[in-house]
């Protein structure tokens, strides 16, 4: 595997908003890395730098062996950009759209592949503006991917779609992916990142907090609970055994955060069968990025109490 | 077939698409020539019969209009809604854009004045201009300085509805104090000083010499002032050229 992209210590601020701080990542030719973090953590802003759209204020940007900020007619070439909500002209054809994005390259790619792929053929003569949500992410999805581009940058793409068409848009993802092409992907659906990423970058006030396959992360992450109802138990006896990390209870549902899980659910049973106890509904419940990212947020607001 | 020229055919037609935006650029000056026909009927205008002096005036009106609103308000809107935004991504470079918007603005422009004269003819024996070679170059100078002219002040709106307010202020502006609906005569002097500080005026004033009395090269300052204007606007519109409303 080559590396396609290079970022070292990339600094963005915005007035006295320090939007991007120090974060450093490759990315690495044929997988699909997303970035991910809550609104206004960052994503659109690093992203953005990638495409050579925003100017960088510290640290190196290599994307394709090109500075984007010097060098983007040369990086639009090879690389396709998927925006956050933006459109095409609303009477435009769909087959007009294609004709005319398809002659801003020079490279003479044949689009009827990607047509193809996204099963565009049947809205060809509908226009833009008539489309659903879905169908105009996947017309704007070829307008980004029809010059056969090295990189697709993906912002947000599944904002709006219905939980179907978003599932319909990860497959033909993981497609252009096996086609060869790299894909950077940001989103705040931790859904979408767990199931669709290769790799991820969880991003946070302007910082990376964590970096790995997702499945990694979450095995690193202490993120794993028991959860159960009962309404005869005390929290704090809970919080005493063995390996538990933090309890939660909301209305008598108690979520059991803990590192050792077979261990503290043999004290919790024993516990509760020694003092005659009910618990029901109990499950082994492994965390979701969701998780994490909450436990980010909550101890990003801790930090800043503190300091 | 290049990008430029696909880009310049596909805007034209999609102008032709929005049904509303051709009935008020084709007809809309057809009914104020219409309508003022009846009242100024018999009038003279400065020595000038009625439509003499309005068709020239509103095909001046109508290069406004389709500045504004065809090209200007539509830049604007694209801003908004991110097609532009769309382009930056790719290789088009933003000259083709403004160029191929420019074209579609001249061609709807020129159906527009060829109606108008056509009406002016059939209802009120509008001849032919009498220069017009020189009426032609000058509709061509009062393009060049009102498109860009346009661009540049709608690009200064925030959104589509601010870029189709300051559209609306400057027409009004011009389209009554330039001469183009009411004789200038019948104003108070200070707004005849006003009407001289608007383009609209010096191209109302070319074109109706242009069409009536004299070749272009007897109206140096009409054509000076129209020129200045267009180096200045494109410079400004080119060099504030913006992709997107965000920073």
């Amino acid at each position: 595997m080559s590396t396609v992209i290079t970022v070292q210590q990339l600094s963005k601020r915005y007035g006295t908003v320090q939007a991007v701080n120090d974060i450093s990542f490759n990315v690495e030719r044929g997988e699909i890395f997303g970035i991910i973090g809550p609104n206004g953590a960052g994503k659109t802003t690093t992203i953005e730098i990638l495409e050579g759209l925003r100017k960088r204020d510290g640290g190196l940007v290599e994307v394709l062996g090109l500075d984007p900020q010097k060098n983007r007619t040369a990086l639009n070439e090879k690389i396709g950009v998927q925006y956050q909500a933006t459109s095409i002209q609303k009477k435009m054809k769909v087959k007009e759209a294609v004709d005319l994005f398809s002659s801003f390259y020079s490279r003479k790619e044949n689009s009827k592949d990607i047509i193809e792929i996204l099963g565009l053929e049947e809205k060809m003569n509908h226009f833009f503006g008539d489309l659903s949500g879905g169908w105009k992410q996947r017309v704007t999805l070829a307008l980004a991917t029809l010059h056969q581009p090295e990189i697709v940058f993906l912002d947000e793409p599944s904002m709006g779609l219905d939980p179907h068409a978003r599932r319909e848009l990860w497959s033909i993802i993981q497609l252009l992916r096996d086609r060869g092409c790299t894909i950077v992907v940001t989103t705040h659906y931790m859904e979408e990142a767990e199931k669709l990423c290769d790799r991820v970058a969880m991003i946070y006030n302007g910082e990376i907090k964590a970096l790995n396959e997702p499945r990694l992360l979450l095995d690193e992450m202490a993120v794993n609970y028991l959860s159960f109802y009962s309404n005869e138990i005390d929290e704090l006896q809970l919080a005493a055994l063995p390996g538990v990390v933090k309890v939660e209870n909301e209305e008598f549902f108690f979520k059991v955060f803990t590192e050792t899980m077979q261990q503290t659910a043999y004290y919790l049973f024993k516990h509760c069968e020694e003092h005659a106890i009910s618990l029901t509904d109990f499950k082994f419940e492994k965390g979701t990025l969701d998780d994490l990212f909450v436990h980010f947020l909550e101890k990003g607001k801790k930090d800043e109490r503190i300091g | 077939m290049n990008a430029l020229a696909k880009l310049t055919i596909l805007e034209t037609k999609m102008f032709f698409r929005d049904k509303m935006q051709v009935f008020w650029t084709f007809l809309f000056p057809v009914l104020m020539i219409w309508l003022f026909g009846s009242m100024f009927k018999d009038g003279k205008i400065g020595g000038l019969t009625f439509a003499e002096a309005y068709v020239p005036s509103w095909i001046g009106v109508n290069i406004v209009t389709t500045a504004f609103f065809t090209l200007g308000t539509v830049l604007a809107s694209y801003r908004e809604t991110g097609v532009l935004r769309r382009y930056q991504s790719t290789p088009l470079k933003p000259w083709k854009i403004l160029f191929a918007h420019t074209v579609q603005g001249t061609v709807i422009f020129a159906i527009s004045a060829v109606i108008l004269a056509i009406f002016g003819s059939l209802l009120f024996h509008l001849g032919m201009p009498k220069y017009l070679g020189s009426t032609l170059l000058a509709l061509v100078i009062s393009i060049v300085s009102f498109f860009p002219l346009a661009l540049f002040l709608t690009s200064l709106g925030k959104n589509t509805q601010t870029s189709a307010a300051i559209s609306s202020l400057c027409l009004n502006l011009m389209m009554f104090l330039s001469g183009a609906t009411f004789p200038l005569q019948m104003m108070p002097d200070f707004l005849q000083y006003v009407a001289k500080a608007l383009p609209l005026y010096y191209v109302i004033e070319l074109l109706r010499a242009t069409w009536n009395t004299a070749p272009i090269w007897e109206r140096g300052t009409d054509v000076i002032v129209l020129l200045g204007i267009a180096v200045i606007s494109i410079v400004l519109s080119s060099r504030f050229f913006r992709w997107s409303d965000k920073s």
